[in-house]
């Protein structure tokens, strides 16, 4: 493989970060295979979204205003997806390592009888071989893989892993040909928002989760989010919290939730077991507000501070909303 | 209707696991086998269907793994499953998710199904691929993170988690649903279902009988583990008691500014 291949995953014409992010990482791998930096975005809104892209060191951006990509589930990107790898030659797909991304992943990784890794959060490439290192097992065991048999290879990439850097000598954009001979059978019926406008948990700089402690479903709104908001970040939570009800499952960090490594975690009322640590152990700096100072979490924050988080956190907000405003 | 959930036996969630340097394998032994808790929502997503569509139909657990899996899969038939099948051979050592997508598809080509329902992540591997690697090789449709799931007129309606809400989705049958958590908590077994299980078949089925579209183990992976190490030391830090609220505050966001987070 020489080439990479960007999938865009986007809702109109906005798009996540992580998009940036694998843009330039793209560069960079092409550059070091000696190949080009390609980059697919397909539904509505991919002409305005294609032009911003722009903006980043990619050689070509196939595009395709096609309405089928959001009437039909998964179908219509994979083929598109295919048709740009087959058009971009021997590569490497890149993907976010999100729910979506993972979807398309799995199924083109299939199609394209290529090796698949997942959750990446280092490539290197030595002697044209590309390297990619993932955490495992939650984080306990830190994986080395290269790719084997296949002209191609596919990669979900963890959204904060990679630095986006603008620039370049401004993409080609392209319409990519719609695969001939094809019916979908998944039909989209209808779709609802829940946390439109919102920072996505998997690549906010900041989080601050909520955890059994919070009492009830209020404090998250009433204390956490404006403590997020002052910090730039969003909120998340322990599972007890989403399986009591209090927030939606989408807001889960751990074991059966959402991987995360942000800069900057605050755990409040959050013990730290194993099923939520292994969701957040590999955030930047970790502080924890607990009313008890002998909770897991505290084998593992960087600092953890014991009082009542109901008394804290308002007055940490105060404090934070006065310095920006200074 | 014959429904076939996929699963993976993994090392126990609450024990911590590790990858050995050496044999760059999952550290099985001393550690307890069990179900990939989330492949336990495909089982109890298997179980309401069936009480739901009554009739004649049937739900088998599809796994790949040594033998010995027996005695762990037996947790599923007591839960309620009516059989098992585990895909067993030595052959398989040093497989990726290609391989195992590969020869699951074989397996459920071979046993025939309607619906075919898989976990989330799995535990170990933490590709979550084995539902569109199956979509793709049988030629069916594949839907995941399904919390809701109707079936009428041999049509899926089912409720999706998506990255930003949910949506609603149709699919004709047969098709490779992968469900979330939101199904419900997998049910326990019963004393009389454990008693049950005893007598409920669990086959297995070694490679050479099934038509597996290409070579197996580390001949047929298209991904090669070169290292495994672990991760840097995340030692104790500081706990500070805080007297109140401004104190507790001050002790943070002196702590902010210390790391420049602010």
């Amino acid at each position: 493989m020489q080439n990479v291949v960007v999938f865009v995953e986007h809702k109109g014409e906005q798009t996540r970060k992580v998009t940036y992010e694998l843009a330039t990482e793209a560069r960079r791998i092409a550059d070091a295979l000696g190949g080009k930096a390609h980059a697919l975005v397909v539904g509505a809104g991919s002409q305005a979204l294609a032009e911003t892209l722009k903006t980043y060191p990619l050689d070509t951006i196939h595009v395709a205003e096609d309405g089928d990509v959001d009437t039909f589930l998964l179908d219509p990107a994979i083929d598109y997806l295919e048709a740009a790898a087959k058009v971009a030659g021997p590569s490497l797909i890149l993907l976010p390592n999100t729910l979506a991304g993972r979807d398309i992943a799995g199924r083109i990784a299939a199609r394209l009888k290529a090796g698949l890794t997942s959750d990446v959060t280092n490539v290197t490439v030595e002697g044209g071989k590309v390297s990619c290192v993932s955490p495992k097992l939650g984080g306990t065991s830190i994986t080395s893989c290269t790719y084997k048999n296949s002209d191609y290879g596919v990669m979900t990439v963890r959204p904060n892993s990679f630095a986006p850097a603008a620039g370049g000598a401004g993409a080609q954009i392209v319409a990519i040909e719609k695969p001939a001979g094809k019916t979908y059978a998944m039909v989209i019926e209808s779709e609802a928002e829940e946390v439109s406008g919102e920072i996505g948990l998997e690549e906010a700089a900041a989080v601050v989760a909520g955890g059994r402690g919070m009492g009830g479903p209020a404090p998250f709104t009433e204390l956490l989010k404006p403590l997020a908001d002052a910090l730039g970040g969003t909120v998340g939570a322990s599972r007890a919290a989403a399986d009591a009800g209090w927030v939606p499952y989408s807001l889960q960090i751990g074991q059966t939730g959402k991987t995360i490594s942000p800069n900057l975690y605050i755990g409040v009322g959050i013990s730290g077991a194993i099923q939520h640590k292994v969701g957040m152990r590999t955030s930047g700096t970790i502080i924890a507000i607990n009313k008890d100072g002998s909770v897991p979490i505290s084998e593992f924050a960087d600092l953890l501070v014991v009082g009542d988080l109901f008394a804290i956190v308002p007055e940490l907000t105060k404090q934070l909303r006065a310095t920006v405003h200074a | 209707m014959k429904i076939v959930v996929t699963v993976k036996l993994v090392p126990d969630t609450n024990s911590e696991k590790r990858i050995d340097a050496g044999t760059k394998r999952l550290v099985r032994t001393g550690v307890e086998t069990v179900i990939n808790p989330f492949d336990e929502y495909a089982i109890e997503a298997a179980l309401q269907l069936k009480e739901k569509l009554g009739g004649d139909t049937t739900v088998t657990v599809l796994t790949l793994g040594p033998e010995s899996g027996k005695e762990v899969v037996r947790k599923a038939l007591a839960m309620g499953v009516d059989d098992a099948i585990i895909v067993s051979d030595a052959g398989f050592e040093g497989s990726d998710v290609w391989v195992t997508g590969l020869a699951l598809a074989a397996a459920l080509k071979k046993n025939g199904f309607d619906l075919v329902i898989t976990g989330g992540l799995a535990e170990d591997g933490n590709t979550g691929a084995v539902t569109g690697a199956l979509a793709e090789h049988l030629g069916v449709p594949g839907l995941t993170n399904a919390a809701k799931i109707d079936i009428a007129d041999g049509k899926l309606r089912v409720e999706r988690e998506t990255d930003s809400g949910h949506q609603t989705v149709t699919a004709p049958l047969p098709a490779v649903l992968m469900v979330t958590m939101g199904v419900g908590e997998p049910r326990y077994a019963s004393l009389k279902g454990i008693m049950g299980a005893k007598k409920k078949t669990i086959a297995i089925l070694p490679a050479g009988e099934l038509a597996i579209d290409g070579p197996i183990g580390s001949d047929g992976a298209k991904t090669e583990l070169v290292s495994v190490a672990a991760p840097p030391a995340r030692g104790k830090g500081r706990v500070v008691t805080a007297e109140d609220g401004p104190s507790g505050a001050k002790i943070i966001f002196d702590f902010l500014k210390e790391r420049k987070l602010i």
